[in-house]
């Protein structure tokens, strides 16, 4: 994996402070029921930027990553995506969510559709692309997911790992701006996280936005532009992959850290 | 751009566990088959309570059998009542001159049938050697049967031949090599090949009812009327004949396309054999070209030329006001005084364009939402004046046709019905709007609490008096409503649990890739869910099956009703009311049992590809 290391080195040194802001974030708060599962969230993700978002279980960073495409609703804060800011209007709703990508830990893909229904039902029906034309960019997606020849099976047929190569192609299918992980490789076997992961890779060097919840330190190192520590429905600590392994400020952190590596 | 192909080469080991098993492991060792006495030990007298078990149970069998036998052909049994009656069984009093209608409307049927199963590929492979089996068991059967039952001396020898003959043509077939298979659909069409066979051969008597100006009942010996035998060969012919055309066709022509158009044809042949075939309408040329072919102009085209406007993609706020205007329209006319069919095509146009924004895209599929438009404007336009038509059959009674094809047709017509609108009840209830779920509720619980048989006398009774003057329902349609509500009521609850059975997950998939609410609904949710409900549907359909013996005690002339009261009527068959029930029961429980086997297959089918 040589030539990753140093296109990802190349990555870093790359200049996001001119970039537009894709994701900003205003004290987002959220509750369920009495427990607050936000509070006060603020960052801004530029675009191209990748983000990883760390913390120990409980910390808030899947309600976060959920409250950007509204699967959860946050309740108090602002939250704009691309320009468009997530309010209870449904068409703004409808919009934000087909410019964002996400894949769940758990896959969720359609089991009654083959592969290659799922990834171009969104764009057939969306984005009001004609068949043929989805259906070839569902072979091209699938293509660079490296797995073209599974395309008239159905989700059940597939390993885990290919599954979720398959889910990131569904969202990918939508072109969208931003792409958000939610803990992609938590479900998996340790021999299949690798290849989830290194399509992960290809898609960040490829320019797209990214935002990920992962444990998985090594993919942070090597890819993230920022890392995010949360704890207790708060972001503690923000920084480069640099700053946040070798050099952390916050005590919670050097903790977290001591405990993981 | 960077191919991960590489990575790839562990999960074929994983995608195809089972050719990699079998070149890697061993197969199963296999298990002795139990000897004749090993397994009688084993299984039926594995210890003396057991032993007791099965002493009894096995006399318990053989008297009640006995009695069943001794029943059936006790002398003072009158079984020519139910063959002599089979035309009135079956179809009531339909005309006798006409009856050429009955026999093509269930042609064309077995004709659609022949073409689907070749089409699906139905029909499994059975080992020679299970047939082998089956058929000893049968003959075994026919020689226990033919020792109980009270023949005389020379059919008990007959019917012992025929036994021991079964028996061994199974031991000719038991040792058969495992290798060698047969069609199941061969066996099936060996086995009506016999069963019609019989009826020219065997002199079964010749009976019929000869209705001229004086009825008279006929019941004679020697082999069965021309007009049964002719026409049920020619159905077989029918049958198998578009079997194997349809094998030869299916690689030459679009499978899938051909699959639609034949789950189309089997939706709408019974409108049309039912209203065209079977009903002979007399139309009235005059009223067809002044009103109901300038109307189903004016709809289809009208109706495309807005679908095709409203499916546009950018077309946003302007549309749905729209299509919410035609809504309104459409229940409006139902205030003012207006031709019915205008005001139930104003509604579907409603319907059409509520849905556009859901099915908007580019041209192609904007053109097929308007081809479905206005098929659907055909079918419904062409049914309504069908419907309104006077019927030239003439027969005493309201209605044109009973007995068995009525019981099928209410059936026939309750599914079809009921079906959509238990999904969408069931949508209702799980609905985020209060209001429906409300009316849903409501509606569901009071139907549930309501028994059936109440709802069909409420129906036919009260409901004829509640109607608006000049609005007439006949008596049949009446307690078809009935039944719709009430099937639909039950299907809603079935459905429910399937509903509930999708994961959130897959909820949030089809949200986060922007899908709108009634797609998710559309091609999400429902398959999944209905994919779910099919065996409680299915049971739900069988019950709905029994349930039209209902309809005799509302006096509907239906397959129970001439059982049980029209024919004991006849002077000549008094009280030949049982030898009539127990045909019936057999009826149903072979139609019932075979819906039940074909759901098994079904389910299996459709089970393709979940987990």
């Amino acid at each position: 994996m040589s030539d990753n290391e140093t296109a990802s080195s190349t990555r870093r040194d790359r200049d996001l402070t001119n970039a537009q802001d894709m994701i900003v974030c205003e004290g987002v708060s959220k509750w369920f029921g009495d427990f607050q599962a936000l509070n006060g969230v603020s960052a801004t993700i530029k675009e191209q930027e990748v983000v990883v978002v760390l913390g120990p279980s409980g910390s808030g960073k899947s309600t976060w990553i959920r409250c950007i495409n509204r699967l959860e609703q946050h309740q108090e804060g602002r939250i704009v995506v691309d320009g468009v800011e997530l309010s209870n209007d449904l068409r703004n709703i409808e919009k934000v969510r087909s410019e964002v990508g996400m894949v769940f830990q758990m896959f969720n893909l359609f089991p009654h559709l083959t592969v290659r229904d799922n990834i171009s039902l969104a764009p057939i029906w969306v984005r009001k692309k004609p068949r043929t034309e989805a259906e070839e960019q569902a072979t091209a997606l699938l293509e660079r997911v490296g797995i073209p020849e599974q395309a008239d099976k159905f989700p059940g047929q597939l390993s885990g790992g290919q599954q979720q190569r398959v889910a990131i192609a569904r969202a990918l299918a939508m072109e969208p701006k931003v792409m958000l992980f939610d803990e992609p490789t938590s479900a998996l076997d340790p021999e299949m996280i690798k290849e989830v992961l290194d399509v992960m890779k290809e898609l960040a060097l490829s320019g797209m936005t990214m935002m990920v919840v992962t444990h998985e330190m090594g993919f942070a190192k090597e890819v993230a532009d920022k890392i995010m520590f949360m704890e207790g429905g708060q972001i503690v600590e923000m920084g480069t992959p640099e700053h946040f392994f070798t050099n952390p400020t916050e005590e919670r952190t050097k903790l977290f850290l001591s405990q993981i590596l | 751009m960077t191919n991960f192909k590489d990575s790839t080469s562990t999960d074929q080991l994983n995608s195809d566990p089972a050719e990699a098993e079998s070149s890697s492991r061993e197969l199963p060792p296999k298990i002795a088959a139990l000897s004749p006495s090993e397994w009688l030990k084993a299984n039926l007298f594995s210890s003396t309570f057991n032993s007791i078990l099965t002493v009894i149970s096995v006399a318990a069998i053989l008297l009640i059998l006995r009695g069943l036998l001794s029943f059936i052909f006790n002398p003072l049994r009158q079984w020519s009542a139910t063959a002599t009656n089979m035309r009135l069984l079956m179809t009531q009093a339909y005309p006798e001159n006409q009856y050429v209608r009955i026999w093509v409307s269930l042609g064309f049927l077995l004709f659609l049938a022949g073409v689907s199963l070749a089409f699906w590929r139905a029909g499994r492979r059975v080992q020679i050697a299970q047939v082998g089996k089956q058929l000893l068991a049968i003959g075994a059967f026919i020689l226990l049967t033919t020792l109980l039952a009270p023949f005389s001396n020379k059919a008990t020898i007959i019917w012992l031949l025929i036994g021991v003959f079964i028996i061994g043509v199974g031991m000719f077939l038991k040792p058969a090599d495992e290798q060698k298979t047969v069609s199941s659909l061969t066996l099936l069409s060996g086995a009506f090949l016999l069963a019609i066979l019989s009826l020219w051969v065997i002199p079964y008597g010749h009976h019929s009812y000869i209705s001229t100006r004086t009825p008279k009942i006929l019941a004679e010996p020697g082999t069965v009327a021309m007009t049964t035998k002719l026409p049920w060969t020619i159905m077989l012919g029918v049958a198998i004949s578009s079997y194997f055309l349809a094998c030869i066709f299916r690689d030459k022509i679009d499978e899938a396309k051909s699959k639609a158009v034949l789950s189309a044809a089997w939706l709408i042949s019974p409108l049309f054999l039912l209203f065209l075939v079977l009903r002979d309408p007399d139309f009235d040329t005059g009223h067809l070209f002044s009103t109901d072919i300038p109307i189903f102009v004016f709809f289809s085209v009208v109706g495309s030329v807005l679908l095709l406007w409203l499916t546009k993609p950018e077309i946003g706020e302007k549309g749905r006001i729209i299509s919410t205007a035609i809504l309104f329209i459409g229940f409006g006319t139902f205030a003012i005084s207006m031709l019915m069919i205008v005001r139930i095509l104003t509604l579907c146009l409603a319907f059409f364009a509520l849905a556009a924004p859901t099915f908007s895209g580019q041209k192609p599929a904007r053109i097929r939402y308007a081809k479905v438009w206005i098929a659907t404007m055909v079918i419904l336009c062409w049914l309504i004046t069908a419907i309104n038509t006077p019927s030239t059959a003439k027969v005493p009674g309201d209605f044109f046709i009973g007995g068995f094809a009525i019981t099928l047709m209410i059936f026939f017509f309750t599914m079809v019905l009921a079906f959509p609108l238990g999904v969408l009840l069931a949508l209702a209830r799980t609905s985020k709007f209060p209001i429906f779920r409300i009316i849903s509720t409501t509606f569901i619980e009071f139907i549930r609490g309501v028994p059936l048989i109440t709802i069909l006398i409420f129906f036919s009774v009260m409901v004829p008096l509640f109607l608006p003057e000049g609005m007439d329902l006949t008596e049949i349609a009446a307690v078809t409503i009935a039944f719709i509500i009430f099937e639909a009521a039950y299907l809603a609850e079935n459905v429910r649990g399937g509903l509930q059975s999708v994961t959130r997950g897959q909820h949030e998939a089809a949200e986060a890739v922007g899908m709108t609410n009634a797609q998710k609904t559309f091609f999400i949710v429902l398959p999944q869910a209905l994919r779910v409900a099919i065996p409680p549907m299915v049971g739900q359909i069988i019950a709905t099956f029994k349930e039209t013996g209902l309809l005799a005690i509302i006096g509907i002339f239906d397959f129970l009703y001439i059982a049980r009261s029209v024919i004991p009527g006849q002077t000549e068959y008094m009280g030949s009311t049982r030898e009539n029930l127990l045909f019936v029961s057999l009826v149903y429980l072979v139609i019932c049992f075979s819906m039940s086997k074909a759901s098994q297959r079904v389910e299996k089918r459709v089970g393709l590809g979940e987990r």
